[in-house]
């Protein structure tokens, strides 16, 4: 990581550009090795539980599955466990890396060089402000995006390597593996950035704007997560009354279609209990209808979920960049 | 000594939206090249804002500020800054400060003026920001500021936590940089003994207002203390300040005419004459007539 932020040694001599990016490494050294620190674990767990960790369990489901009932059964449940444990794991940490990426440019990026006054110093060099913030939120923006991209699609080979060979596997639309394996960690990550820039530059603090920074990408996510069925067109399945609401993945909406054709909420999904038999035959109710999104789905959803939140940071950043620029020379 | 390193013109800035606010009001002043101003004046006089808008730290609500000739966004490369609480990077060491400042000013930096200042401090390089004392800090801000071997300095009450030992030695190294290369200065202070012997010029303001500027041999030849016996009419002289003690009265004045062989007068102190127009906000600004002086 270091090897690529060190300014080509040609420059050293009668180069004429301020080395900002040497400097903005140097004063976030701390984060910067924590963050290594943090994709390489991280990254190290994903590889290990998409390989060896995923053929065990595998192993191991098989021989449980291959157990006859009641016969005495052998097989490897510390696998089944470890793979599960490091699952979850992973998964948080992958989708911590936004939280993560927002509390470090709420705290340190702008907001703690206003607190302390050094904005002053570092816009008085031969650096314009406006390129101080640009180097700020360009060069991070460019490793954010690497790691957080690796991680995710690290996680996205993992689950892929078990799926269908662990029972317990996680389904594609689980809510965390879906977006810990998709690209919505990424544009939230960009999010928290261009957001920490514009919070520090606003509050001009540095623990308030870690806290606003910190919701306000909690905040994206959720306003995300809400708005996630209606990005893309759902699929419609309708299914007979005996078989109950069919289709599985995101769920938009479901109900019962009646007789005039109408779409209305199911007060009950079971037509073997008898309470709700009577109840959807006094709907007349003639089958049910889901609204989801399948598996093929999951890249549509994924990209214009991301391309709205960066739509959202490109705008954080140019309200950040005109700040700068209106307030100083 | 072409062109100005400062002028001002109906230069006026207000923080938030509240008509009160303003920290400084229709200044116009200018600030001849190769001068070692001193910009005085109490507390919420609108001194930083002054220096921090030359720095193009702030831009103007009204009125404009040009600096060496331009405005001080392009001129900022050739512009030495050192604010009031001396904002240095605590994690980093002495040396890494100013391999900085040669990073982001380059094509400019003078590694040997920098290192001389730190030097004659015997600062240890690899000592942090952090672990300093307040006046090593601001041997280091001021090293920081010279290596970029500003056209023009500005320094907002540079030697406030400097032992007099310290302070003095900063200050030569300050009037050696102004001689050697001809920079200009423009410092803010409260303290007046340390402006009268390397000061050449002021600026006072009150009440984010010029009260006074130009050469400080001018202004102090353009006022006049004198004591006549009280009930004297000072009229037409511009009064700064009057007093009357029993049957004596004790005045400081800008003269309009000859005045009469009655009374006694001398020539003001810088201090005498500061403090005067300190202690008197009500004071005509004499502002307008000494520009043209100073121009």
């Amino acid at each position: 990581m270091t090897a690529t932020l060190t300014t080509p040694a040609v420059l050293a001599e009668g180069h004429r550009t301020p080395r900002q990016l040497r400097w903005l490494l140097r004063l976030h050294r701390p984060a910067a090795l924590a963050w290594t620190a943090f994709v390489l674990l991280t990254g190290a767990a994903l590889l290990w539980l998409g390989g060896p960790l995923t053929d065990a369990a595998a192993q191991a489901w098989k021989a449980y599955n291959a157990c006859a009932f009641g016969s005495r059964c052998s097989y490897d449940q510390d696998a089944i466990l470890t793979y599960k444990d490091t699952y979850t794991y992973t998964t948080f940490a992958v989708l911590g890396a936004p939280f993560l990426v927002a509390a470090w440019a709420g705290a340190a990026l702008t907001g703690r060089e206003l607190e302390s006054g050094t904005v002053r110093l570092a816009w008085t060099q031969a650096v314009s402000p406006v390129r101080w913030l640009a180097a700020r939120l360009a060069f991070p923006a460019l490793l954010i995006t690497v790691s957080t991209g690796l991680l995710a699609w690290l996680h996205r080979r993992a689950w892929t390597a078990g799926d269908g060979r662990i029972d317990t596997a996680k389904p594609w639309h689980d809510v965390a593996t879906f977006y810990a394996g998709g690209v919505v960690p990424v544009a939230l990550a960009l999010a928290g950035l261009a957001l920490g820039a514009l919070a520090g530059l606003l509050l001009r603090r540095s623990l308030p704007a870690l806290a606003a920074t910190v919701l306000g990408v909690g905040a994206l996510w959720a306003a995300v997560h809400t708005a996630m069925p209606y990005l893309w067109p759902t699929v419609t399945k309708v299914s007979g009354l005996g078989e109950g609401p069919q289709g599985d993945g995101f769920i938009a909406g479901e109900g019962v279609i009646t007789a005039g054709g109408d779409r209305v909420a199911a007060p009950c999904t079971s037509i073997f209990n008898q309470g709700c038999k009577a109840e959807l035959t006094e709907l007349k109710a003639v089958s049910f209808y889901r609204d989801y999104h399948p598996v093929s789905h999951t890249w549509p959803l994924n990209l214009v979920a991301s391309g709205i939140l960066l739509l959202l940071t490109a705008l954080l950043v140019v309200t950040a960049l005109r700040l700068v620029r209106r307030r100083t020379a | 000594m072409t062109e100005p390193a400062i002028e001002a013109a109906a230069l006026a800035k207000r923080f938030g939206r509240r008509r009160d606010a303003w920290a400084l009001r229709d200044c116009s002043f200018r600030v001849p090249a190769g001068r070692v101003c001193a910009v005085v004046g109490p507390n919420g006089a609108g001194k930083s804002t002054l220096l921090a808008l030359a720095a193009g730290l702030l831009v103007p609500t009204e009125g404009t500020v040009t600096v060496l000739g331009t405005d001080p966004a392009a001129a900022r490369p050739r512009i030495g800054f050192v604010d009031q609480d001396k904002p240095l990077y605590p994690q980093l060491t002495v040396a890494e400060t100013l391999r900085m400042g040669a990073d982001l000013n380059p094509g400019r930096w003078d590694a040997g003026t920098a290192h001389d200042v730190v030097a004659a401090g015997s600062l240890d390089p690899g000592k942090r920001i952090r672990a300093l004392s307040g006046g090593q800090r601001t041997r280091v801000a001021l090293a920081l500021a010279l290596g970029k071997r500003p056209e023009l300095l500005l320094l907002d009450e540079p030697m406030a936590d400097l032992d007099p030992l310290a302070r003095h030695d900063l200050m030569g190294v300050l009037m050696g940089q102004a001689a050697a290369h001809g920079t200009t200065i423009v410092m803010s202070s409260h303290v007046v003994a340390e402006l009268e012997d390397s000061c050449d010029h002021l600026l006072l303001l009150g009440g984010g207002r010029v009260r006074l500027a130009g050469e400080i041999d001018e202004v102090l030849a353009a006022h006049t203390r004198l004591s006549a016996p009280a009930g004297t009419t000072l009229a037409p002289h511009r009064v700064v300040e009057t007093r009357t003690t029993g049957r004596q009265l004790s005045a400081l004045i800008r003269p309009a005419g000859p005045l009469p062989g009655d009374w006694r007068t001398c020539a003001p102190s810088l201090e005498e004459l500061l403090l005067s127009y300190l202690r008197n906000p009500e004071a005509p600004s004499s502002a307008d007539t000494t520009t043209e002086a100073a121009a």
